[in-house]
């Protein structure tokens, strides 16, 4: 059995009964037996996919229509919430945490008969960039098992990566996605902000956070969106989707302008990420595109916004673990209810309770107008300028990330240095605009992406260049 | 620069409790230097924006059926009513 083949080639595989949905499943359930002890992607894995896939293909002979996903095994990270099971946040605090509802991008994907494999390793409440800040340990880079996948996402891109599903999704509060499928070498999407309902994703950061798909294709990406993007009355941010997202995405960029932006290919850029991001200039124009430099002075300050924001309502949303309506088993007999909550968040690791401890610093009296209010009017700014950059041009052009993926444990005592690998992500987040990392270049076997941004609500039109600068590349398996 | 003492009493407000204080202070320190960047922004005539939603166009609180007991979720209830520590010391 073929794993390699994307989620599209599986779907009409099934369809056209060339591909058994039981077999396949069961052979990603092999994988992941055969390579997650060294890549550990998933914190949990679902043994009843195969009879689920089992029953797909009994619909199948009987004649019944299936739905478009036709039992493809897609993996979840683990702070979106599956019915019956668990949502641990690769957290000891939720770490016996299940379920009792689906989140709306799993009941859609359930509609279409999409078959979950399990749940991916992720930074702690997704505050990271490695996933090193896992309770339950880090992921590794498929590519090289010496490397972080990044994160927080980064059990998710890897699973992708090492042909553990065939396409999973993941969250980007500020690049989330993108960095790790800019590591693994897989594309990551982040949609407009209220594209895809986040209704039964674990709060983060409500106001820039966003699930998103992670594949091996960009028509995989456009897929998936096609199945779970659109309003949701349980989201009241939501926001209608166009569709055709798939339909459309073959139609080139001949004729568009693209801004390549000067703030996130100058300082600190790796040499090997520099010189692909003007391969991918050139590319671009070989196929009728324009591009030229474009300067955004908030992306400076992008970083110290996006993580003052952050932190600040971090702060807020996990004021909930009390221990009491979610929690571990921790008995309530001796206490005083302040100490209690007290010891029981002795479960949260030393990057959240830092996080935590910022986010109540930042917005706190003296000091709110220094930090958090300026943080917002930051945010406020940066949006203007990237809507005066896409009166100009139709999309912005940046690596997804300015260096080439790190060892693990090479960043981890320097929070600076991390918060830094953000620089070329966190704008999209910050200005609600939809984001793309295509896999683009393998530098001595360390992959590097490339991101391109849209204006809001433009998704399809950033698909099709995404898929456009795709069909330039060829690039090497990864060697697992 | 924030103190041991300043991260001991924010740590207080927000619920948390640590072992070693100390060890906190040279991390969140440098994130907070870091933050200091904001102050060279020139952002301070920026205005905040912010979205009015009408309550109208608000989804209608409405009561959804649960299959099952939601209560048994809990790691501490008894009957229907869920188990906490004393709120006085």
């Amino acid at each position: 059995m073929n794993l390699k083949i994307s989620a599209l080639e599986y779907a009409e595989g099934v369809q056209n009964g060339s591909i058994s949905a039981e077999d396949f499943v069961a052979c990603t359930l092999e994988q992941i037996e055969k390579v997650d002890e060294k890549i550990h992607a998933f914190l949990s894995v679902y043994e009843g996919a195969v009879d689920k896939a089992r029953d797909i293909d009994k619909r199948i002979k009987s004649g019944e229509t299936v739905g478009a996903c036709c039992g493809m095994p897609i993996s979840v990270k683990d702070n979106i919430c599956i019915t019956g099971e668990k949502t641990t946040c690769g957290s000891r605090m939720l770490e016996d945490y299940v379920s009792p509802y689906d989140a709306t991008v799993i009941s859609r994907l359930r509609d279409e008969d999409a078959v979950f494999v399990g749940k991916t390793n992720m930074d702690e409440f997704a505050m990271g960039l490695t996933t090193e800040f896992s309770a339950f340990g880090p992921s590794y880079n498929p590519w090289d098992t010496s490397l972080t996948p990044g994160g927080s996402s980064g059990g998710s891109a890897a699973s992708v990566s090492a042909f553990e599903c065939s396409a999973s999704l993941g969250s980007d509060t500020g690049g989330s996605v993108r960095n790790p499928a800019s590591f693994c070498s897989v594309v990551g999407y982040k949609p407009t902000y209220g594209l895809i309902s986040r209704y039964g994703l674990v709060s983060y950061a409500n106001s820039i956070e966003q699930i998103g798909p992670l594949s091996r294709t960009v028509k995989d990406t456009a897929f998936l969106l096609d199945v779970i993007a659109g309003s949701d009355p349980l989201d009241n941010t939501t926001v209608d989707s166009t569709g055709g997202y798939l339909s459309g995405i073959e139609s080139g960029i001949e004729g568009k302008k693209i801004g390549l932006v000067s703030e996130m290919t100058g300082e600190g850029i790796d040499s090997a990420v520099a010189s692909a991001t003007s391969s991918a200039v050139s590319k671009l124009e070989g196929l009728g595109a324009t591009c030229e430099e474009v300067s955004l002075d908030m992306v400076k300050y992008s970083v110290a916004s996006y993580y003052t924001i952050t932190a600040t309502e971090a702060g807020s949303n996990l004021a909930r673990y009390d221990n009491l309506r979610y929690g571990y088993d921790f008995g309530v007999e001796g206490y005083e209810f302040n100490s209690y909550i007290e010891r029981a968040r002795s479960k949260f690791g030393a990057e959240v309770t830092r996080r935590m401890i910022l986010g109540g610093f930042v917005p706190s009296a003296g000091h709110a107008g220094r930090y958090f209010l300026k943080a917002l009017k930051v945010k406020s700014k940066l949006s203007r300028e990237m809507g005066h950059a896409f009166e100009k041009f139709d999309l912005l052009l940046s690596p997804t990330v300015p260096v080439l993926p790190f060892g693990i444990g090479d960043k981890i005592d320097d929070p600076v240095s991390l918060f830094l690998v953000d620089i070329n992500t966190v704008t999209a987040n910050l200005t609600g605009r939809p984001a793309v990392s295509v896999p683009f270049a393998v530098s001595g076997g360390r992959p590097i992406g490339m991101q391109l941004m849209a204006d809001s609500m433009r998704d399809a039109e950033l698909l099709q260049a995404a898929f456009a600068l795709e069909q330039t590349v060829r690039l090497p398996e990864v060697p697992i | 620069m924030v103190t041991e003492d300043e991260i001991r009493h924010v740590a207080g407000l927000m619920k948390i409790k640590v072992d070693d204080y100390s060890g906190y202070v040279e991390k969140v320190n440098a994130m907070i230097s870091y933050f200091d960047i904001l102050d060279s922004a020139g952002v301070e005539s920026e205005e905040i924006p912010f979205h009015e939603i009408s309550v109208s166009s608000l989804r209608e609180d409405c009561h959804v059926p649960f299959d099952g007991s939601l209560i048994e979720h809990l790691k501490h209830y008894r009957g229907a009513y869920v188990r906490a520590p004393k709120m006085s010391r």
